[in-house]
């Protein structure tokens, strides 16, 4: 008897230290994913800029102010020798080798400056221009010793500006790391996304609504049943298939070629592949919390003449919300981490505008870290990581959001 | 077996009526006649067929897939399972209690005022609580929740829920009100509140309760009906039933042979 006790007294201590070590394992891992992707991240935040001083009216840089101010003036700077004027500027301020410590991007800058105050076409200014990837890289103790030796030079004339790189947060996709920005993946992630929630919530919550509370119970809704639980199971790229197929691919009937529906690369298709995804988790999601709703409050309803309608629409309904809710963010987060489906519906093209519609070519931020990931510029393994914290940023947003609607729409019984 | 009262115009006739659960043969046969102003108890053992006849008269089974009626219920001589009886309207002028109280997961005010506001009985917001003061009023609430109209209704005790619920039918302004043992949940002193309150309300409404307890059929009922193996095996005068039972079935049940 006593020797039973003991027994069952370690074995409920075994299970304990079990659970608790499995509890510090997942943590540890998630701890230590962080902490790399902060690690190697957070310089992906910053930028490194050079301070070039430069005196465009002594380098006999010449332009008509009255093209300045029309649609033409890109054309105009660029035709009179801009970006030369800024390499010799900064082989002069920096040395022989100066052209190479600045971003080739480096004179946009410039070009934009000149816009704003066409001033300083005619004396001396500084401005600040992004450094070079391999300037960055020896700032940050990787490269040849005579670039550390111009770092370090360059360091004490307190020519070296860092900060907080902005242009991450607002430009697009580049070939030049210094020089990439997630904002184009982001809101080609958003529209995707919001593409998904039009379709797949009213859908899927209808189609669970119908199933739950209006489909007789046959052998055709068992069916459909089982289907929709294995839809949910098939991987993704079988949905990138199936998207690629349908919605991008062309038909011959009868002589006359149809299609394709929708615009490769856009949003608007990306979309519609990942809301046929998730659609079965939504609709898994909202019938189990359809079913939640106790029978006596549709009884009830019922009783005083309500008609099925307001009774789904009065009661079930904003009684299974959070359940669904729930179900949806989780499908959503799905969705929002998806890479290999929208690889196959051509969304990994090099985008350099962000998208203005969901009809335009755009990418999202997974394949965007997966572009990235695959660069050999040493400059991009910062970004990969700093957009890996955007997504986890985006991804964290959208279960706060879940989890505050789910507080608001908490029934208190 | 049934019998015939005076007047004759009964508010609800049932003719014939058989409730059958897929082979489960439920209710067998069943006629009687409601009438207004008149408190009718259902008795019988438990599994008999009381709550599933109860149901037939609003259509409430249609809500049970496996459940199939026959027969023919007349709601002031209409058919209510006739092809053009509208279910919703039906239900507005026969209301139900149920057996578990069960307010909506919303304020005391809005679950009086939903039935009201989808049956568009109210022009205006002040005509609105106006019925909903009325219904509670009647329903014997009026006095414990009148400063708290916003509060929960799940958050009442059980025997406020239950009136909760019956103002809930009231404020419809059905015609007949059926109640599934609606006491069965509470405890003594709510029970009597209840009992109290079915006295009060059988000048307007033909009322129709199951119950298994007898004592409640006899303190609250002018007529009983009692209910075996899903025949009705006697209905009369509540007295009649109580003191000589024709049947010896019945005589058996109120003995309490059985249970
Ligand atoms: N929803 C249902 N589905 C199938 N059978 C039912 C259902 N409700 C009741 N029954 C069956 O019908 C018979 C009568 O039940 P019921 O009307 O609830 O009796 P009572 O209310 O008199 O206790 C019982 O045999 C019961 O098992
Ligand atoms: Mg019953």
């Amino acid at each position: 008897m006593q020797r039973r006790i003991r027994r069952r007294y370690a074995a409920e201590r075994r299970f304990r230290v079990l659970g608790a070590g499995a509890v510090i394992l997942s943590a540890a891992f998630l701890g230590f994913l962080l902490f790399t992707m902060v690690a190697q991240g957070w310089r992906g935040f910053t930028t490194t800029e050079l301070a070039l001083p430069i005196d465009l009216h002594a380098a006999g840089f010449h332009v008509e102010r009255a093209r300045l101010n029309t649609p033409a003036a890109d054309l105009a700077l660029a035709s009179a020798g801009l970006e030369d004027a800024v390499e010799n500027a900064a082989t002069s301020a920096f040395g022989p080798d100066g052209a190479t410590l600045i971003a080739p991007s480096a004179w946009t800058v410039l070009r934009a400056a000149v816009k704003r105050d066409p001033a300083i076409l005619e004396r001396r200014t500084v401005v600040r221009v992004p450094a070079s990837t391999a300037f960055d890289r020896a700032l940050a103790g990787e490269g040849t010793p005579a670039m550390k030796a111009t770092v370090a030079r360059l360091q004490r004339a307190g020519m070296v500006v860092r900060g907080f790189n902005w242009t991450f947060l607002s430009e697009s996709d580049s070939t030049d790391p210094v020089a990439v920005g997630i904002w184009g993946a982001l809101k080609g992630s958003l529209l995707t996304m919001a593409i998904t929630f039009l379709i797949a919530f009213p859908v899927g919550v209808l189609s669970a609504i119908y199933l739950e509370e209006y489909a007789p119970k046959n052998r055709w809704t068992d069916l459909i049943e089982v289907s929709i639980n294995n839809l949910a199971a098939v991987p993704s790229i079988i949905f990138g298939l199936l998207g690629l197929a349908v919605f991008l691919g062309t038909w011959e009937i009868g002589g006359r070629v149809f299609g394709p529906m929708l615009p490769r690369s856009a949003p608007l298709v990306g979309g519609v592949t990942l809301a046929l995804m998730i659609m079965p988790v939504i609709v898994i999601a909202s019938r189990n919390a359809i079913k939640g709703v106790p029978p006596s409050i549709r009884d009830a309803a019922l009783g005083i003449g309500a008609s099925p309608i307001q009774v789904v629409f009065h009661h079930v309904l904003p009684l299974a919300m959070p359940g669904i809710l729930t179900g949806t963010i989780i499908g959503m987060a799905r969705a929002l981490g998806e890479t290999a489906p929208l690889l196959l519906i051509g969304m990994r093209a090099f985008i350099v505008t962000p998208p203005d519609g969901v009809t335009d070519p755009a990418t999202v931020l997974p394949v965007q870290i997966f572009l990235w990931s695959d660069e050999v510029s040493r400059g991009f393994v910062e970004k990969t990581s700093a957009a890996i914290l955007v997504l986890l940023a985006v991804l964290l947003a959208m279960n706060g959001l879940a989890i505050y609607l789910r507080n608001k729409f908490e029934t208190r019984w | 077996m049934s019998t015939a009262f005076t007047p004759v115009s009964h508010k609800m006739s049932a003719r014939d009526v058989s409730v059958a659960y897929g082979d489960n043969q439920a209710v067998k046969n069943v006629s009687i006649d409601i009438d207004m102003d008149k408190v009718t108890a259902f008795i019988g053992p438990s599994g008999c067929g009381k709550s599933t006849f109860l149901r037939t008269l609003n259509r409430m089974n249609d809500t049970i897939p496996s459940a199939r009626v026959t027969g023919e219920i007349l709601l002031d001589g209409e058919n209510i399972y006739s092809a053009d009886m509208d279910v919703v309207q039906l239900r507005a002028r026969v209301g139900m209690v149920f057996q578990k109280p069960n307010p909506f997961p919303k304020s005391i005010f809005e679950n009086v005022a939903y039935g009201p506001r989808i049956h568009g009985l109210a022009t205006s917001r002040a005509d609105l609580e106006a019925i909903v003061e009325r219904s509670l009023k009647r329903a014997g609430l009026w006095e414990e929740v009148k400063d708290r109209l916003s509060d929960s209704g799940t958050a009442l005790s059980g025997g406020q829920q239950q009136r909760l619920c019956i103002a809930r039918a009231i404020a419809v302004d059905p015609e007949v009100i059926l109640m599934d043992e609606p006491a069965s949940a509470l405890d003594p002193i709510a029970t009597a509140k209840i009992e109290e309150l079915i006295h009060e309300l059988r000048g307007r409404y033909a009322i129709v309760i199951v119950t298994h307890n007898m004592q409640q059929a006899a303190r609250v009922s002018q007529r009983t009906a009692f209910f075996h193996l899903g025949q009705l095996v006697e209905y009369g005068e509540t007295d009649n039933i109580f003191t000589a039972p024709r049947q010896e079935r019945t005589k058996d049940y109120i003995t309490g042979r059985y249970g």
